[in-house]
């Protein structure tokens, strides 16, 4: 059973979520602000955190920030205002996925569910061949990433969206492509999911992120992976 | 304006005045030099008229001498008609001007326009008062401007303080469905009622969010360069639609789109054409010359005369007698946002042959070249 916190400020809704989840037959915990979140992410790692993004003190942004500082806890990030500006900012913070309120517990349900398999360990590749980018190194065996000899802190779907790029070196993938494989079908639409990831992943492996020589945006088209 | 005032009336008499005595001078000139010329050529007449004042002149004029002087009277006269004709002019014509620049700037929609009220004539106080007037105007639609923009905002709070307390509503209607089988059958049939109308108001106060989003021009395109048939066959696969539904569309149609818009605004068509329309709806995607078109067509009644105007309309309902619908009546004015954010349009139409087509179109983008593949390492 699935353990999960959820962060959210109002009492009501609060209580309204828990009650759901608890029918659906999760294990729920709950915060009313995002230091209490952080502290509970610490002293007790739950399985998926499900983040408002109106909180007093921190913000849900802030909090995903201090969340993503220590931990890879998949994230699902509740927009009460479901402005395209919040969706995107969240993700960029490190959110695995969004919701905007009123939330439907089966939706909450398909989505928390989506998020804890894609949080599942990528399942090694076949061919189990490192593949070397300059001083990037990606071990499809072991599923270890390294750059210039030390080894990166890749969030899973970090990790599942390089060995998508990693495979096909010097394709364009769409973002659609990237979607369908990386993420599922469930998310055909939004592939602002993508933007963010890639933007994630070159903070990790790009020497100069604003300036991308591994990971290239095909304006128009897509990503294309490979020096 | 505490310059003296010079009335443009006083102006134009002084001027005309002015070319009256100076046509008069040189009239007067022209005749006594005529008639000199005359009492020289014919002196028996001129002995009884004039021949005294003659003898007494120095020297003689002749003809060619007399022509010579009317010859520059005439030039004199026609250069002060014409100098008094440009002068008033410029004064009156050239304000005359810039006041019709200004109307035209002003009819353009720049209510801030003024014309400099330079002068001290009527053409001035023209000016004046058409500041007066464009001052009045700015203010006046400022104050609306800003009515309307606590009104749109007003909207906006609203929704978002319902959001909260539906929040949790909506988060324990599944809750309390599944347990209406222990319930009396009253309270079954109220928690049955109860919960379809949470789901109703769920809808209105998402959609009332969305549309005070293009209020607030804040909702943005997030368009890519797509497959168009597969982004109709998406929709409607995750709809469960694609039984009921015709998609007819050219292989390799691509198109720049905001996949997300594009699925809620074909969705609302198809939605609406299954509901009011019959069977079959078809969905045919084209390239035109100026981008793509969409069809939604069905073959139902199609739409009332009347209401054709007023289909986008916000809480439109084309049968006032009509019981409240599922939607929230805001779908078909959200779509047309979606429509236009692509820089399309949407519009609606009846067919010669019955039923209803809506037409979703967008602009060819700027097609982005392919990419090339990578130089060999």
């Amino acid at each position: 059973m699935p353990r999960i916190l959820l962060i959210e400020d109002d009492p009501q809704v609060r209580e309204g979520l828990e009650i759901a989840l608890r029918h659906l037959g999760h294990d729920v915990a709950s915060r009313g602000d995002g230091e209490a979140g952080v502290e509970a992410v610490r002293s007790a790692p739950p399985d998926v955190v499900v983040l408002d993004v109106m909180l007093p003190g921190a913000d849900g942004f802030e909090t995903c920030r201090r969340l993503r500082a220590f931990s890879q806890v998949p994230i699902v990030m509740l927009t009460a205002r479901s402005d395209d500006l919040d969706v995107v900012a969240g993700l960029e913070a490190g959110a695995d996925d969004y919701l905007t309120k009123p939330v439907r517990p089966r939706v909450l349900e398909a989505k928390l569910k989506a998020v804890l398999r894609r949080a599942a360990p990528a399942t090694p590749a076949g061919r189990s061949g490192p593949l070397e980018f300059g001083d990037v190194v990606v071990d499809r065996g072991s599923l270890v990433v390294t750059k210039g000899g030390t080894a990166l802190d890749l969030t899973p779907m970090e990790l599942r969206l390089l060995l998508a790029l990693a495979g096909s070196p010097g394709l364009v993938l769409s973002r659609q492509q990237l979607l369908a494989g990386v993420w599922g079908q469930d998310h055909l639409g939004d592939s602002r999911l993508v933007d963010a990831c890639v933007q994630r992943l070159r903070a990790k492996i790009e020497d100069v992120p604003a300036d991308p020589q591994l990971l290239r945006t095909v304006r128009g088209f897509g990503y294309r992976f490979g020096l | 304006m505490t310059a003296p005032r010079v009335s443009l009336q006083r102006r134009l008499l002084l001027g005309v005045v002015g070319v009256a005595v100076v046509t008069a001078a040189v009239t007067g000139t022209a005749t006594v030099a005529g008639f000199l010329v005359v009492a020289e050529e014919h002196p028996i007449g001129a002995n009884r008229v004039g021949g005294r004042i003659l003898a007494e002149l120095p020297g003689r004029l002749t003809t060619a001498q007399v022509g010579l002087a009317l010859v520059v009277l005439g030039v004199v006269l026609v250069t002060s008609a014409v100098g008094t004709a440009v002068s008033l002019g410029e004064r009156v014509l050239r304000p005359i001007g810039r006041l019709a620049d200004a109307a035209d700037r002003m009819a353009a929609g720049d209510l801030s326009v003024r014309v400099p009220p330079d002068g001290d004539d009527e053409i001035a106080d023209v000016a004046q008062s058409f500041n007066h007037m464009a001052r009045s105007l700015q203010e006046s639609v400022t104050t609306l401007q800003r009515m309307e923009e606590t009104a749109r905002r007003f909207a906006a709070d609203v929704s978002h303080e319902l959001r909260t307390p539906l929040a949790s509503m909506v988060a324990v209607t599944d809750v309390l469905s599944a347990h209406g089988d222990g319930m009396s059958a009253d309270a079954a049939r109220a928690t049955h009622l109860v919960v379809r109308e949470i789901g109703h108001l769920d809808r209105l106060v998402t959609d009332l969010i969305e549309v005070s989003r293009f209020d607030a021009g804040t909702a943005l395109l997030d368009a890519e360069w797509v497959d168009v048939a597969a982004a109709l066959d998406a929709t409607l696969v995750r709809r469960g639609w694609t039984d009921q539904v015709q998609v007819r569309a050219p292989e390799g149609l691509t198109a720049s789109l905001d996949l997300r818009r594009f699925d809620l605004v074909l969705a609302n068509l198809v939605g609406n054409a299954l509901k009011y329309g019959s069977a079959p709806v078809v969905v045919t995607a084209q390239e035109g010359p100026e981008g793509i078109a969409v069809d939604v067509t069905d073959c139902g009644p199609g739409i009332p005369h009347d209401a054709l105007p007023h289909l986008f309309e916000r809480f439109y309902k084309a049968d006032a007698a009509r019981a409240r619908s599922d939607g929230s009546g805001l779908g078909l004015a959200i779509a047309l946002e979606n429509a236009r954010l692509h820089g399309g349009d949407l519009t609606a139409a009846n067919r010669p042959d019955g039923g209803a087509v809506f037409r979703f179109t967008a602009p060819a983008a700027v097609r982005p070249a392919p990419p090339r593949p990578p130089p060999p390492r």
